[in-house]
């Protein structure tokens, strides 16, 4: 009985304001306060308040037989405990109906893993005590910042407890092979979910461009092509950015109503159910061994990590603020940890990527930023300030 | 085709332009090169150049200019009233100066003075509208026979030669605007070359553009529809020249340029301020020459920055070189730019630039950092990271250089040859 699971990532950074050479030394306060609640709020009234509605009624209407998924960035949760109160208190609703799990991340959506383990587990469970705290759940199931992957990961993460792990389903790797099927590294106890991209993307990217052959998307056409996948497979996870509804692509799309027509849609098929990430990997054995070698993750046509790690720029942003970790966590000041660890966030690096950046691209579309160098320039001004913070020994 | 500075004289963008575009055109196309000054030393294939520092009797054609010619007093009149503004060459100054032609006319001057006029050290010199005029009445004579499909005039300096020739001949004028009096002289001006480019920009028939910079300058302040405007980015030889190291503790930034309004030395100045403020070990050379020069030295000592300054005075092609090659960031605080290919080439140099974004290297090199030419604290900020940073210096420098790859003489040549071709019938 194959199972849909839908897994949602919410993720909001906390973008840093402009702060040329001469704030330098002067000013230690990094965060645009009014840019990120002005995003916050434009948002929720796009995407998460009429999402989190929509999905309540959905499982409350499907009484148990709906159910999903959050993957909730530390940041992104804080930012709703200081702007958005309310907007948290519709996910908890959504945590109380029994139907809904959430995923355990790093805290600050960092690629930490790649350079202090230290700091990876830190922000691992600085984000599993928050979620326990506002969700009353404890996370088994791991998702690595934009699903960045490889064997090693796997292991290290398998070693911290969790029985499951969220992966792109990489071409290359599957070969022949459906991505509709529970897998495992090579080595450690964990299961692995793979992204069908393919079905994903429909909803994600393709839904509203009117170039697509299949434009314009119904819930009984996904819901069909879903349901081909039977004998062929055992869960189509469905992995997408939660912004998706109401703000990747607009109310007018009519992308909330295909949301609210697919379980229906899906359900019409006997065969299937709604599984969350751990129910799947509980209900499904591994088919076989999900091997990967170098890092790949979910974004851009390459799925591996040029989008942060693509240019000079990001390499020295990145190498620059773990080679302040030890100095940091030294000073045992809570809120320069803070400050430090915000600036591990990915979406700092992703706004220096250079690829393709002239044809005013998907990463356009996700920065503030005039320029790559823009971003980079203002990264290394805060980086500079907190480096003449650290020196000086002052008290912030 | 019509042109003011060419190798080995020139003074400016425009002598490398002309220079760089007559040599990539010459396979396809069949050029008579008009200009004032022309070396024996420059030679091209299909390219037949005319110096009129060495032009003879024969070449002037003065047996038809005898018969066909009127007093060149009332030439002045004759001019379309598009080029009115040539009245003040009525004056009993420049109608003195004017003898050497009249002489010539009635067969009684000599050629060799016409020649010496024009071997004139000084690209433009004082007398550059005595030049200018003369100029325009002996090409006419020059391309009277109307043997050629298109009259390509390049800058304002050549323009009226042009109008005259398609006046004479009928055959299309195509206009080559590398730089405009509201550039020089600022944007509201309205002098006596501003309305010599309108009235002759009206009268052509098509006009190429540096930068689409300059093809919105010229829509903006010449009144000139946008379907007569062609943008033709100006292109680079290639070139990969090593690094020097200096051994200056400081670093350097380098402005590369006449010192006028123009280039904008004023923010030039308050951008060096800033920058010494956060960041002290540098200097600033400032090598060029111009009307602002006394005006810059002399602030630059009252705001105490004049050890931060080094005026080199002119420098030739090689001594810019030698400065590129040592200089850490290359700035461009132009008040209106039509392309900046001093830019292009400190990138040759590998050096970043920080460039005004009023300009036309802005479009073409997305490798550097621009701001709105009066935005000092954002030049600061910029060139206080191409100092601090050091990979930004190589990302930008290398995206720079990549860019400079698909920058050819030969792709602004096919460009041009398309607009040739809309006129000859090809």
């Amino acid at each position: 009985m194959p199972s849909v699971c839908f897994y949602f990532q919410v993720h909001q950074p906390f973008r840093i304001k402009p702060f040329d050479c001469f704030k330098i030394g002067n000013d230690h306060h990094y965060e645009d306060e009014a840019k990120n609640r002005e995003i916050l709020d434009r948002v929720s009234a796009k995407c998460y308040l009429p999402a989190n509605k929509a999905l309540l009624q959905l499982i409350e209407k499907n009484k148990g037989n709906f159910k999903i998924a959050y993957s909730i960035s530390g940041v992104a949760i804080e930012q709703f405990e200081k702007y958005r109160p309310d907007v948290l208190k519709s996910f908890q609703q959504l945590a109380d109906t029994g139907c809904v799990e959430f995923l355990s991340e790093t805290y600050y959506h960092s690629l930490s893993f790649l350079y202090s383990k230290d700091e990876f587990v830190r922000q691992v469970d600085l984000h599993k005590a928050k979620i326990k705290e506002h969700f009353n759940q404890v996370p088994t199931i791991f998702r690595n910042t934009e699903l960045i992957y490889n064997n090693e990961i796997a292991n290290y993460v398998a070693g911290l407890g969790y029985k499951g792990i969220i992966c792109e389903g990489l071409d290359h790797v599957l070969g022949y092979r459906s991505p509709n099927f529970v897998y495992n590294p090579p080595s450690g106890h964990i299961k692995c979910l793979l992204k069908n991209y393919k079905l994903s993307d429909d909803i994600a990217f393709r839904f509203s461009n009117k170039a697509w052959s299949d434009w314009p998307l119904t819930a009984p056409k996904f819901a069909s092509w879903v349901h081909q996948t039977a004998g062929n497979g055992e869960t189509i996870n469905l992995f997408m950015d939660y912004e998706t509804f109401g703000e990747h692509q607009w109310p007018e799309t009519g992308i909330f109503e295909f949301l609210k027509q697919l379980p229906r849609e899906i359900l019409k098929h006997p065969d299937f159910n709604f599984k969350t990430p751990s129910e799947v990997i509980t209900t499904y054995s591994s088919k076989g061994e999900y091997d990967v070698h170098s890092l790949s993750s979910w974004a851009d046509l390459e799925r591996d990590l040029s989008a942060w790690l693509g240019n000079s720029l990001q390499h020295d942003a990145m190498e620059r603020i773990y080679s302040l970790e030890k100095s940091v966590k030294e000073t045992e000041n809570q809120r320069l940890i803070s400050d430090w660890a915000k600036l591990t966030t990915s979406d700092h690096f992703y706004y220096m990527c250079t690829k393709y950046w002239n044809d005013g691209d998907v990463h356009k579309y996700f920065s503030h930023y005039n320029t790559p160098y823009d971003a980079y320039i203002n990264f290394m001004n805060v980086v500079t300030d907190l480096e003449h913070v650290l020196e000086e020994k002052i008290m912030v | 085709m019509l042109g003011w500075e060419f190798p080995p004289l020139f003074s400016g963008g425009l002598g490398v332009a002309t220079y760089g575009l007559v040599k990539a055109l010459s396979p396809k196309n069949d050029i008579r090169l008009i200009i004032p000054s022309a070396s024996a030393t420059e030679e091209l294939n299909n390219v037949d150049i005319i110096g009129l520092n060495r032009i003879t009797k024969e070449e002037i054609n003065l047996e038809r200019l005898q018969f066909q010619f009127d007093f060149p007093n009332t030439e002045v009149h004759q001019l379309p009233i598009a080029l009115s503004p040539y009245h003040h060459l009525n004056t009993e100054i420049e109608r003195a100066q004017w003898k050497d032609f009249e002489l010539l006319r009635e067969g009684k001057g000599s050629v060799e003075a016409i020649n010496t006029i024009f071997s004139d050290k000084e690209v433009y010199g004082g007398n550059v509208m005595h030049k200018v005029y003369l100029f325009s009445k002996l090409a006419e004579e020059i391309a009277a026979d109307g043997d050629f499909d298109v009259i390509h005039a390049h800058d304002w300096i050549t323009y009226p030669a042009g109008v005259n020739i398609k006046n004479r001949t009928g055959k299309p004028l195509i206009l080559h605007v590398h730089a405009l009096e509201t550039d020089r002289a600022g944007s509201s001006t309205r002098n006596e070359i501003y309305w010599l480019e309108r009235n002759a920009m009206e009268r052509a028939d098509q006009i190429i553009a540096v930068s689409q910079y300059t093809k919105d300058q010229i829509i903006q302040h010449y009144r000139i529809d946008a379907y007569r405007i062609s943008v033709v980015h100006n292109g680079i030889a290639p070139a990969d020249i090593p690094r020097t190291k200096h051994k200056l503790k400081d670093k350097l930034v380098v402005f590369l340029g006449r010192l006028t309004h123009q280039k904008g030395p004023q923010f030039l100045l308050e951008t060096a301020e800033k920058v010494t403020r956060v960041y002290p070990r540098v200097k600033f050379v400032v090598a060029g020459t111009g009307d602002q020069f006394a005006h810059l030295l002399e602030s630059s000592a009252y705001r105490k920055m004049g050890r931060k300054f080094l005026f080199t005075g002119f420098l030739s092609k090689a001594k810019v070189d030698e400065l590129l090659s040592l200089a850490d960031v290359y700035f461009m605080p132009s008040v209106s730019e039509p392309f900046g290919l001093t830019a292009l080439e400190a990138a040759q140099h590998h050096v970043p630039s920080v460039i005004s974004a009023q300009s036309g290297a802005a479009e073409v090199m997305k490798g550097s950092l621009q701001a709105d030419f009066w935005d000092t604290d954002k030049y600061a900020n910029y060139i206080h990271a191409l100092l601090k940073y050091n990979a930004l210096r190589t990302e930008l420098t290398s995206a720079a250089r990549q860019e400079l790859k698909s920058l050819t003489w030969d792709d602004a040549a096919i460009k041009i040859s398309k607009v040739y071709n809309s006129y000859s019938g090809n």
